[in-house]
């Protein structure tokens, strides 16, 4: 008996029945690149190009509102400040529709600038029964948003404060008051033996001071816009590590291999649960009334599952590469390794939840269950380097997790393949580990 | 030519403490074919499980062509047809793509299979349909293509599993014909059924099972012969008899009286010997004071046999 012949006909059998199957496609193609497509946008997009992306989504910026009812220069520095700021958008309004956007989670949070604010905050420095209040008003279920805000607040409005506290007219204004004190004296006849040497200084000074733009005393913060205004004493950079040559984060390569990971798992689970129904309806008596073995008939299965699997992770890292710029810019090899490992264990897994599920009923229940705790704890919906330390331990337990490590590594990370070493070793002994229960538990026969 | 294709040895299969098939023996010669006749229950698809080598049995052995099943793959299944009691076929694709699966999976490949395909899509009728997908398929011509299934690699012993399960009476009429060509072209059948009317036309002889156990295997003939002396009495009674049927249970405590049932003042008698079992039949009445105003006999049918030998009918559950 050819065996590769039976082989040939189970692995055929399979993919001609996915293909028939519309709903089947649906879920392994068309469902996962739309949920991956969202998903992606809510993570970062593809990439910080024009410094646009950031926590708050791909491109934007975070909505803020902003109320300045006191029109000081201070609240007019601080909320150009914050529109030069590529991290927000800002939009400004009067405190009623404010309220109303916050309110009914058109906006996540709005900021007012009280009247007098401009007024009371530097007096407020030595004065705390002058200090004014800042309100921020924010959606209860945007605390993120909220505490972002208020944080870059402070150094907003300082810099705002300080900028107008040292602003050249208001020194020149000092140094007038100064040298007509001395013209008094001198008129007076009081002057005393060092004022010939002050006024000289003075006059120095406001020589100096004549010379600057009103407003250009200090360094302006922005690149060509925005007041001038106090500068940071040290400068940040962001210097993104990876491997890629864009050096760039792409939410999509990530969603992509999570979502794509997710959805084989559950398409798969579904063929599985179609493989009992068909024992429940009789088809295994006539497949072992044939010279079939197990083995034969369960490499079968194994590898069209791979084959169904390995197609939709394609197609779906087709469609980011084309429509998304997501690009392997790590090893091809290594890519192509875990895409293969990946399929392979998801084949094993359907296979072993369906072993041991036993019934559709019991396997769709379980499976479903245990495939949701998967690709949760593995990373796909979201990166797990927001988890908790503990759990990002656990979920290296997990063979989404280094599924969705591999496919990350060999995309936006950029890495070479020895970097696919570890992803394809643990994804194999999964394989293998899984096929061993689909081995032991299977019941191929209906005694 | 006279060697056994096939011969069951002894066969003992237990679910549990429960034994399903117990001592089954059996030799069929090649083109005989079998009726495998049974209530709900009494063991055939069991038998018929083993017999194709899906199932081990705990005791005895099966040999096809005087050699025993070695393992699931045993070539020597290539020789066996199994038309299983399920529709065990793939709706989603056609009745071409059916065949040739389960077609390679005999071994079939190339220009055989295709042209095996072809034939037995011919023997069933279905060739005109063969690019259809089975699930736009009537019921009858689902039951044709699983035959037709079981045919694609030229099997020289056909296994049938009750394969007009829940089909209308016109194509129940063509499996027969199928089935009845599959004979004439020298093909061994081993049919079961509790539908005694096929096997009277389809099979010459009949195997007669019940709690595992062959219970009788002769020819039809022979069967008949049987049966000559069994037979239903039809009784009627006076109006006053069939308002009071305290008699009912002596009657049907009576030696060589398998059956009584009273519908209005008709009583039907099932007796394993129509002559003694009127005599005793009519003296327990009379005793009990009952009137019979009329009396009939009938033709004892293969179906009185059955019920002769296991006491119950053939389709009791």
């Amino acid at each position: 008996m050819n065996r590769l012949t039976q082989l040939r006909a189970l692995i055929r059998l399979d993919l001609r029945l996915f293909l028939s199957d519309r709903r089947a496609l649906i879920m392994l193609f068309v469902v996962p690149i739309g949920i991956a497509s969202f998903m992606g946008s809510l993570f970062g997009g593809s990439g910080t190009k024009n410094g646009k992306s950031g926590a708050a989504g791909g491109g934007g910026g975070m909505d803020l509102v902003l109320v300045d009812e006191d029109d000081s220069a201070v609240s007019r520095g601080v909320v150009q400040s914050f529109a030069s700021d590529a991290n927000f958008h800002v939009q400004v309004t009067n405190s009623t529709v404010a309220k109303d956007w916050v309110m009914t989670g058109k906006r996540p949070v709005a900021v007012l600038l009280p009247k007098g604010f401009g007024a009371d905050v530097l007096p407020g420095l030595f004065d705390s029964k002058r200090t004014p209040e800042l309100t921020v008003w924010h959606d209860p279920g945007r605390s993120m948003e909220r505490a972002m805000v208020e944080g870059i607040l402070v150094p907003k409005v300082i810099q705002s404060v300080v900028a107008n506290a040292v602003n050249p007219e208001l020194g020149r204004e000092q140094i007038r008051k100064g040298l007509a004190r001395l013209d008094a004296r001198a008129a007076a006849g009081t002057n005393a033996s060092g004022d010939k040497l002050l006024r000289e200084l003075m006059t120095r000074a406001d020589d100096f001071l004549a010379s600057r733009p009103a407003g250009s005393l200090l360094q302006s913060s922005g690149t060509n816009s925005g007041p001038a205004s106090l500068p940071l004493p040290f400068k940040t950079q962001s210097v993104p590590l990876t491997k890629s040559r864009g050096g760039e984060y792409n939410g999509y390569a990530h969603s992509f291999a999570g979502m794509g990971i997710q959805f084989v798992l559950m398409s798969l689970l579904d063929m599985s649960i179609g493989l009992l129904r068909d024992r429940e309806a009789g088809m295994f008596r006539r497949l072992r009334s044939a010279p079939l073995t197990r083995a034969t008939w369960m490499l079968g299965k194994v590898g069209s599952f791979t084959l169904i699997s390995l197609g939709s992770l394609v197609g779906c890292f087709a469609f980011a590469m084309a429509v998304f710029g997501v690009r392997i810019e790590g090893s091809i090899a290594g890519f192509v390794g875990c895409l293969i490992c990946v399929s392979l264990m998801a084949a094993c897994l359907a296979l072993a939840i369906a072993a041991v599920g036993g019934t559709p009923a019991g396997t769709r229940g379980a499976g479903i269950a245990v495939l949701l705790l998967l690709v949760m704890i593995g990373g796909a919906w979201v990166p797990t380097f927001v988890f908790p330390r503990w759990l990002q331990s656990v979920s290296l337990m997990t063979p989404t997790r280094w599924g969705v490590d591999g496919l990350d590594a060999m995309t936006w990370r950029g890495l070479g393949f020895d970097a696919a070493l570890a992803p394809i070793g643990a994804l194999l002994g999964f394989s293998v580990l899984l096929a061993g229960i689909a081995w032991l538990r299977f019941r191929w026969d209906d005694e | 030519m006279n060697a056994p294709i096939l011969s069951a040895t002894g066969l003992v299969r237990r679910f549990g403490e429960r034994v399903a098939v117990d001592g089954f023996q059996l030799e069929v010669k090649r083109g005989e074919a079998v009726g495998l006749l049974g209530p709900n229950g009494a063991g055939k698809t069991t038998t018929i499980s083993m017999l194709a080598g899906l199932m081990k049995p705990d005791a005895g052995v099966v040999r096809i062509d005087g050699v025993s099943f070695e393992g699931e793959g045993d070539p020597r299944k290539q020789w066996v047809g199994l038309v299983p009691q399920e529709l065990a076929l793939y709706g989603e694709i056609s009745a071409m793509e059916n065949l040739r699966f389960f077609g390679a999976l005999q071994g079939l490949t190339g220009s055989k299979l295709a042209t095996r395909c072809g034939e037995v899509l011919e023997i069933v009728g279905l060739s005109s349909r063969a690019g259809d997908r089975v699930k736009t398929f009537s019921g009858g011509m689902k039951r044709r293509l699983n035959l037709a299934a079981a045919l694609v690699h030229d099997p020289e012993l056909l296994l049938l599993d009750e394969p007009t399960v829940g089909v209308d009476p016109q194509s129940r009429n063509a499996i027969f014909d199928n089935i009845e060509s599959l004979r004439r072209a020298g093909k061994t059948l081993i049919y079961t059924t509790h539908y005694m009317e096929e096997v009277e036309r389809l099979c010459d002889r009949v195997v007669i099972m019940d709690h595992g156990r062959v219970i009788a295997d002769d020819s039809l003939a022979g069967l008949r012969q049987r049966a000559s002396s069994a037979g239903r009495l039809t009784l009627e009674l006076s109006a006053a008899a069939a308002t009071d049927a305290r008699w009912l249970d002596a009657v049907r405590s009576l030696d060589g009286i398998l059956g009584a049932e009273l519908t209005g003042s008709t009583l039907v008698l099932e007796a394993r010997e129509v002559h003694s079992g009127a005599a005793r039949a009519l003296d327990c009445l009379a005793a009990h004071g009952v009137r019979v105003t009329g009396l009939a006999s009938h033709q004892a049918r293969l179906e009185d046999v059955f019920l002769q030998l296991t006491g119950r009918s053939l389709r009791d559950g």
